[in-house]
């Protein structure tokens, strides 16, 4: 008996009159539908899903159906870990109310979706009504996500203010910054209310890069789309590829050759390599240790050269096509020793450079107890990725739900207990270690020639997740096709879009000096955010 | 120490004014310069070559100069008044000559409140275009300030008290350039007080980062945010030419060898000589230490600067107990 077949005999026993169930294209996926009458207890089973399911809420996806159903529908996924299941609750909301209720108090998580969702769909989860996408000068009435919104619309401005939390008391000060800021890194409003130095309340007004990449998918074929997906956030250009790969794979139930499963794992841990050494790097530069963070950048350096000399690009663009991938990069010798040989040098180094690190007392004392997100918090916000296994949450989406090579591999995931900056440094450290690990052990493999599944065509109006973890965390797609068989909807979540509360939460209370660091421990998207 | 008199003193004593102010307007760039280069080879970087600092102010000096609508009269004043005091006490101090011009100025309570002059003008201007981080610059600056005083007024007072005066070319010339003073307990306390105050003052790693982008850390860079054209060039210069006093004051009241003992003109080019090599060496020091550490927390600075007080006043005890 599988996990959805399992499942599917505790909901009929329990919601038979509330729930139809019915199974998607992916073996892991389980929708159940909710009956319009019984709306109102939305929030309900959204709980008991949670609570004795031990699920956790992953996404919300607002679908505009009306051409179809007459409807809109909104899907609520939650992730059975330990079965290896996803089970997504399907609301319906008819158009002439656009509300449905908000599980936000049930599911703190959910609310950052329910926000946007109010800006993008005008879908209303009453009573969580706050704007989050839509920027104080957009309409009201104006939801860019609706089918028949036109994107060459030009949307007039109107007046509004940025409504952040306001504190008061005395000797509060307020200091925004952004969302312009100093350097190279993305645009973002931050508003600190601070008493002295220690930071009272953050606010943000994210959402200046918002790009609509989900809505100029729409109606696109499948295949064009992948150029999109490596575009939505720069560090993480393959790992959004393969994601989103993932969906019409498993929507057209192709079978992917082992070669392009290996290559695909052994790419995704080269992402992640070249990025968490690069952020090491960027914590050390934060707290003044230039001579570190010269060295992890080097390192960052050389792993991105590799990339180039294996795919032709230092960022794996290129590299993720449906069905597989586009070139192989272990295919001769010499290249295999390039990837032997620079790992070796760059994890020798990296030894090094850590040793010295965990030596250097100023060092410590500025990654130590700062920025502490809790595990209580981390768990209530849905915090993802390296922020949550900091914090000691055990998540981690290549144990969870195995994809890729990740079921072959002995994996386990990186788990910190001290949600500080420090716990954030060493779950990368050690996620470096292991990712240099699985990339050696992969490239011994033999398997087979081909690299990708030949090209299918999609069955109509039929959808599926597709999931990676990413380096940052996990990464979520979920593709709808139309009637055609192209792209009908296609939702994106990226980790950074759980984890930006999880920064607010962490930096209360320390003082204006370590944001900076505490920022850059996360290190979060602001691209794959906004998308 | 034969002393030349009348005329001739005053034209040598005019020369040697001139030497030093050309020295101290020239100098501080290569000083910057240096510490930079070493930086950077420490961090296998090649760095900018030694001339950049020149060229950097030199850049400044062409652009435009703008100033915010919101400010007031300060906000212009304040770059030329850092900048005066700051060249004033430069040509004061002790460099390298036994007839320094001014030299019965050089008092160093003197000193030390033209500073803060310089300092106070600084912070006021920050405070002027309205910006919140020249706000928080002008509140970390201040708070500092108010914890490196003491420190650097003990330091100096310990080597003053065996000078018997507060004139620092008359405690420059008192300490005797032999091994034993410089292996004094209490020189050497104080010593790494006024080095410690020096890193404080200067804004270097671990109190200050001069090379960040990161808007919310800065203090010194905080406060000057809002500065373009040839007023950042005189608040860059004059903060340069800050780090200069410092190492002069390391250099010549702790390792005295090198003031030309006459004003012979071998004597004089020696000790300019000998002046050079003691700034490049700390320059160099100061290199290492910003490599060889982060930046403290905010909050850690004040145990810092306790313990440069505590060295200081230790040295000043042990000044008595030992004599």
């Amino acid at each position: 008996m599988t996990a959805r077949d399992k499942f599917s005999v505790i909901i009929r026993r329990a919601w038979a009159d509330r729930l139809t169930l019915r199974s998607g294209p992916a073996p892991n996926e389980l929708y159940a539908s909710l009956h319009p009458d019984f709306l109102g207890s939305l929030p309900d089973i959204c709980e008991m899903i949670v609570r004795s399911f031990h699920a956790r809420f992953v996404t919300l996806i607002p679908v505009d159906e009306r051409a179809d159903r007459n409807s809109f529908r909104v899907y609520y996924v939650f992730s059975i870990a330990r079965e290896d299941l996803f089970l997504i609750l399907e609301a319906p909301v008819n158009p002439r109310h656009m509300e449905l209720p908000s599980i936000t108090a049930h599911i703190e998580a959910a609310s950052y979706f329910e926000r946007e969702m109010n800006d993008w769909f005008g879908i209303t989860a009453f009573p969580n009504i706050h704007r989050l996408a839509s920027h104080p000068d957009w309409p009201d009435e104006v939801h860019p996500m609706l089918k028949d919104f036109d994107l060459r619309t030009a949307v007039p401005r109107v007046r509004g203010t940025f409504d952040f939390r306001p504190v008061e008391g005395e000797g509060v000060f307020e200091i925004p910054v952004g969302p312009v800021h100093a350097g190279i890194i993305e645009p973002g409003h931050f508003r600190f209310s601070v008493a002295g130095e220690p930071i009272i309340n953050l606010d943000m007004q994210l959402h200046y890069t918002h790009k609509g990449t989900e809505k100029l998918a729409e109606g696109r074929r499948p295949a064009h789309v992948v150029f999109l997906a490596e575009r939505i956030s720069g560090d993480s250009a393959f790992a959004h590829a393969v994601a989103y790969c993932a969906c019409i794979e498993r929507i057209a139930c192709m079978e992917i050759p082992q070669r392009a499963i290996v290559i695909r794992t052994i790419l995704l841990e080269m992402e992640r390599l070249s990025n968490h050494i690069g952020d090491v790097g960027a914590i050390l530069l934060d707290v003044g240790y230039a001579v570190g963070a010269a060295t992890a950048f080097h390192l960052k350096e050389q792993l991105l050269r590799l990339n180039e000399i294996l795919t032709g690009h230092r960022l794996l663009h290129g590299m993720a096509r449906l069905g597989g991938v586009t070139r192989p990069i272990e295919d001769t010798v010499a290249k295999r020793d390039t990837i032997r040989s620079t790992l070796s040098d760059v994890r020798r180094t990296f030894d090094a450079l850590i040793e010295w690190v965990l030596s250097t007392s100023s060092v410590l004392d500025r990654l130590e107890t700062t920025g502490i997100l809790t595990q209580k918090d981390a768990l209530q916000l849905g915090a993802v990725g390296v922020a949550a296994r900091a914090s000691g949450v055990d998540r981690d989406l290549r144990r969870d739900h195995p994809h890729l090579a990740y079921p072959f591999l002995e994996h386990r995931a990186v788990v910190q207990k001290g949600g500080d900056v420090f716990a954030r440094f060493k779950v990368r450290v050690d996620e470096v270690a292991m990712s240099i690990e699985i990339i050696l052990q992969l490239l011994g493999q033999h398997s087979g020639e081909a690299l990708a599944a030949p090209p299918a065509v999609l069955p109509a109006s039929t959808c599926a997740l597709g999931y990676v973890e990413g380096w940052r965390g996990e990464i979520v797609h979920w593709v709808m096709t139309d009637a055609a068989g192209n792209i009908g909807r296609w939702k994106i979540t990226d980790p950074s879009f759980h984890n930006w509360r999880a920064l607010s939460l962490a930096v209360r209370g320390n003082i204006v000096p370590d944001f900076p660091v505490i920022n850059k421990s996360f290190n979060l998207s602001y691209s794959g955010n906004d998308r | 120490m034969d002393s030349p008199n009348g005329m001739e003193k005053q034209l040598v004593t005019a020369a040697i004014w001139i030497v030093q102010l050309v020295a101290v307007l020239a100098l501080p760039p290569l000083v910057n310069g240096i510490i930079r280069k070493s930086k950077a080879r420490l961090q296998n970087r090649v760095g900018p070559p030694l001339s950049q600092s020149y060229s950097d102010l030199f850049k400044l000096f062409r652009k435009e100069a703008l100033v915010s609508a919101t400010t007031s009269w300060i906000f212009r004043a304040a770059p030329y008044v850092v900048f005066t005091t700051t060249l004033l006490v430069a040509t004061l101090m002790p460099m390298f000559s036994p007839y320094p011009p001014l030299g019965w100025m050089s008092d160093f309570i003197l000193l030390v409140y033209l500073l803060g002059l310089g300092r106070f003008f600084l912070a006021l201007s920050a405070l002027d275009a309205g910006s919140s981080f020249g706000g928080l610059g002008s509140s970390r600056e201040m708070t500092i300030a108010s914890l490196v005083e003491p420190a650097m007024i003990l330091s100096i007072f310990a080597t003053a008290a065996s000078a018997g005066s507060l004139n620092l070319n008359a405690i420059a010339s008192s300490v005797s350039p032999s091994i034993s003073s410089l292996l004094n307990p209490s020189q050497i306390l104080a010593f790494a007080g006024l080095f410690i105050v020096t890193l404080a003052e200067t804004g270097r790693i671990p109190v200050d980062n001069p090379a960040t982008h990161l808007e919310l850390t800065m203090i010194h860079e905080a406060m000057i945010l809002e500065y373009s054209g040839r007023h950042l060039a005189l608040i860059e210069w004059a903060s340069q030419i800050k780090l200069l006093i410092f190492f002069s004051l390391l250099g010549n009241l702790f390792i005295p060898t090198g003031i030309a003992a006459s004003v012979s003109l071998v004597d004089f080019v020696t000790g300019i000589a000998i002046y050079l090599v003691k700034i490049g060496g700390l320059a160099v020091v100061v290199a290492l230490v910003e490599s060889t550490n982060a930046k403290l927390r905010l909050f850690r600075v004040p145990d810092l600067l306790m313990v440069a007080f505590t060295l200081s006043l230790l040295s000043l005890v042990l000044r008595f107990l030992i004599r």
